[in-house]
């Protein structure tokens, strides 16, 4: 039977855990991230004949290298590749949500969308174009309520599908800084090994940010001469 | 075009704001409603304004210190008159000399000592935990944020800093919110130097005895100089110090909670686990410096003070304190103010024969008499209590959250050296002033 690895990401009080707990039926492995205290749980869902490896990432508002929290939840996807990221959006928050989404499109993630708590932004008198959020963004959406287990087959439906298409994110940013990454990309597509292992336009993107951990990283590949004249 | 001439100096927040507008784009398409007003944002609008926002900010502080303290001094008062009560009783119980001053100067006179500082302690801790819960406490991180900045603190700083009026122990445990390691451990750095509450029995004995009128406001400068002091400290270190200029600042993220009406309960768990820390402190370290203190000074027993063990550490450490003024009194003083500030008050008490239980009064008319101090050595005297390391445990804890012995003996030795310098300039431009 095929097994694919699952993680699950969201801002703080999204509603992740309830989903979490409903995709696996409450049971978890629970342990520690390697050499951290922060808290790692694993759990297994079997959905139409495809075993899911369901681990919860940290709960984050973004995914720079401030906190240890931000760091355990972007290494594993940069480093795990795991094979659909989920993306818990609350919908009635979407602004703020979607900062963590944007970020995980840039780590080229797989990405899923559930738009939780769709309940309460109806409640709100929120009119939200689901079909038209999934175009934009390139990515599939889900609207779930957590709370009652609505939307919950329908998530594993579009977990199982994403997991068998690739990458296909459409976000672009301004022309002007779509060139920095550009050029900054192709710099390091010189060194073969980093770019096979993370992602160009993440890593540009970082670096335009100025990104300890990754200006750490282009260091020891001895690049950071050659992007001298891009970053200043 | 490099990074700097697309996006300006700051390039995370170019990109932040970049993403920001992208999703702006994206809603407006395909998103439609307004958030309706709630009461949080009506709050909010007055508490997080660009003008109102910090005023609204120290009446409450202002009202929060006030609660403290004037809630609190009663209890404090009865403590103290039930300790000095049960002294004299056992005292009367027991009738072997040695023992019965042990018991009612060392024992209760001791726990008494601590045991005074919990009410203000508690209730000061009790205060924030009802700001805390109701919502507050974040808002008032932010308005904040803005006048850390340029000093190289930040918003998440300031609750660490605030906790540390009541006590720097649990202020510096606070720091595990933010999230920024150099930041993190600046903040633990200058933190010993916000007056706790137990300097400040320190402040009123020696004002009260020296400084006549002008005790209120010789206190109100404490602190005043604690607050000055903690953010030109940090402004130094943070440009003289290689590793808190290393990488850039984090940017300040805080989710506002909604606005809550705090609970009785959580409030008081809150008090109780901040609380205790300090109980533990004062039941261990606290109560046996006072013994200790006790020992030296009653022994060889019978001896007149100035004959004791504690007469000759002081004479030992006299010449150190020479330039500032301090006799071997003060210096002993000191000397046990490094286990705890507490402790200060006590011995000055022990000093004049008078028992830990003494009316501060007594205390106070016998510096007086005994010309232990002058009103500007007094004054020096109090700031140096002010600067350096507030207490053996502060210590302890600097350890633990730093996990580092440079920066722990970093954050003794400076402070030391600043309560030395800051004394000295205190004593040296008072006597050109003719003062003194």
């Amino acid at each position: 039977m095929k097994e694919i690895e699952v993680a699950l990401i969201g801002n703080p009080n999204v509603g992740k855990s309830l989903i979490f707990n409903n995709l696996t039926g409450g049971r978890a492995h629970v342990g520690n991230w390697p050499g951290k205290t922060v808290e790692k749980k694993e759990g297994r869902c079997i959905h139409k004949g495809v075993t899911m490896r369901i681990i919860d990432l940290p709960g984050v508002y973004s995914l720079t290298a401030a906190s240890i929290d931000e760091l355990i939840a972007r290494s594993y996807i940069v480093e795990e590749r795991p094979d659909v990221v989920v993306d818990i959006v609350d919908a009635s928050n979407l602004e703020r949500n979607l900062y963590l989404t944007l970020q995980l499109l840039e780590l080229e993630a797989n990405l899923v969308i559930a738009l939780n708590k769709s309940d309460i932004a109806e409640g709100l008198g929120y009119e939200i174009d689901v079909k038209g959020l999934s175009e934009l963004l390139g990515v599939p959406v889900v609207p779930t309520i957590a709370t009652v287990k609505v939307g919950m087959e329908e998530l594993k439906d579009a977990i199982v599908e994403a997991s068998k298409r690739g990458v296909k994110a459409k976000v672009r940013y301004r022309e002007d800084i779509e060139e920095l990454i550009e050029r900054i990309g192709d710099i390091l597509k010189r060194d073969e090994n980093l770019t096979k292992k993370y992602p160009a336009r993440w890593l540009a993107i970082k670096i335009i940010e100025g990104d300890g951990e990754v200006m750490r990283l282009i260091e020891e590949r001895g690049l950071i001469e050659e992007l001298r004249e891009v970053i200043g | 075009m490099s990074v700097r001439e697309v996006l300006g100096e700051e390039p995370e927040v170019a990109m932040a704001e970049e993403r920001y507008r992208v999703i702006g784009e994206i809603l407006s398409k395909v998103f439609r409603g307004a958030r309706p007003l709630t009461p949080s944002d009506l709050l909010d609008k007055a508490f997080l304004n660009r003008g109102l926002g910090i005023p609204i900010f120290l009446a409450l502080w202002w009202a929060l210190f006030r609660f403290t303290f004037d809630v609190s001094a009663p209890l404090s008062d009865l403590i103290d008159i039930i300790f000095s009560r049960l002294g004299e009783f056992a005292s009367s119980l027991i009738g072997n000399e040695w023992w019965s001053a042990f018991v009612s100067d060392a024992i209760c006179g001791g726990l008494g000592g601590v045991l005074v500082f919990i009410p203000p302690i508690f209730f000061l801790f009790l205060g924030l935990a009802l700001l805390e819960d109701s919502g507050y406490l974040a808002r008032a991180a932010f308005v904040v944020d803005k006048i850390l900045r340029p000093f190289g603190l930040q918003g998440r700083s300031f609750i660490p800093l605030l906790l540390g009026f009541g006590c720097n122990i649990p202020g510096i445990m606070a720091t595990r919110t933010i999230p920024s390691e150099r930041d993190r451990i600046l903040t633990i750095c200058v933190n010993p130097l916000i007056t706790c509450s137990a300097r400040l029995p320190v402040y009123v004995l020696i004002a009260g005895a020296v400084l006549g009128a002008y005790a209120p406001m010789a206190v109100f400068t404490m602190y005043l100089l604690s607050i000055v002091l903690a953010l030109l400290m940090a402004l130094i270190f943070k440009a003289l110090i290689p590793y808190f200029r290393r990488g850039r600042r984090a940017p300040f993220i805080l989710e506002l909670p909604d606005y809550a009406r705090p609970t009785l309960r959580s409030a008081l768990t809150h008090m109780y686990e901040r609380g205790i820390l300090f109980l533990k402190k004062a039941g261990t370290i606290i109560f046996l410096g006072i013994i200790v203190v006790w020992l030296l000074s009653s022994h060889p027993w019978g001896a007149p003070l100035d004959q004791s063990y504690i007469a000759t550490l002081g004479r030992w450490l006299e010449p150190i304190f020479r330039p500032l003024g301090f006799d071997w009194r003060g210096a002993v003083a000191l000397f046990f103010g490094f286990i705890a500030k507490e402790i200060v008050v006590g011995t000055f008490a022990v000093f004049f024969g008078l028992g830990e239980e003494a009316e501060i009064e007594e205390v106070q008319r016998s510096i007086v008499e005994l010309g232990v101090f002058t009103p500007l050595t007094g004054f020096a005297f109090m700031a140096f209590t002010l600067l350096y390391i507030p207490c053996l445990a502060t210590i302890g804890i600097i350890y633990r959250e730093t996990n580092s012995v440079k920066w722990t003996l970093f954050t003794v030795i400076y402070g030391l050296i600043l309560a030395y310098l800051i004394a000295l300039l205190i004593v040296v431009i008072g006597g050109l002033m003719g003062l003194g």
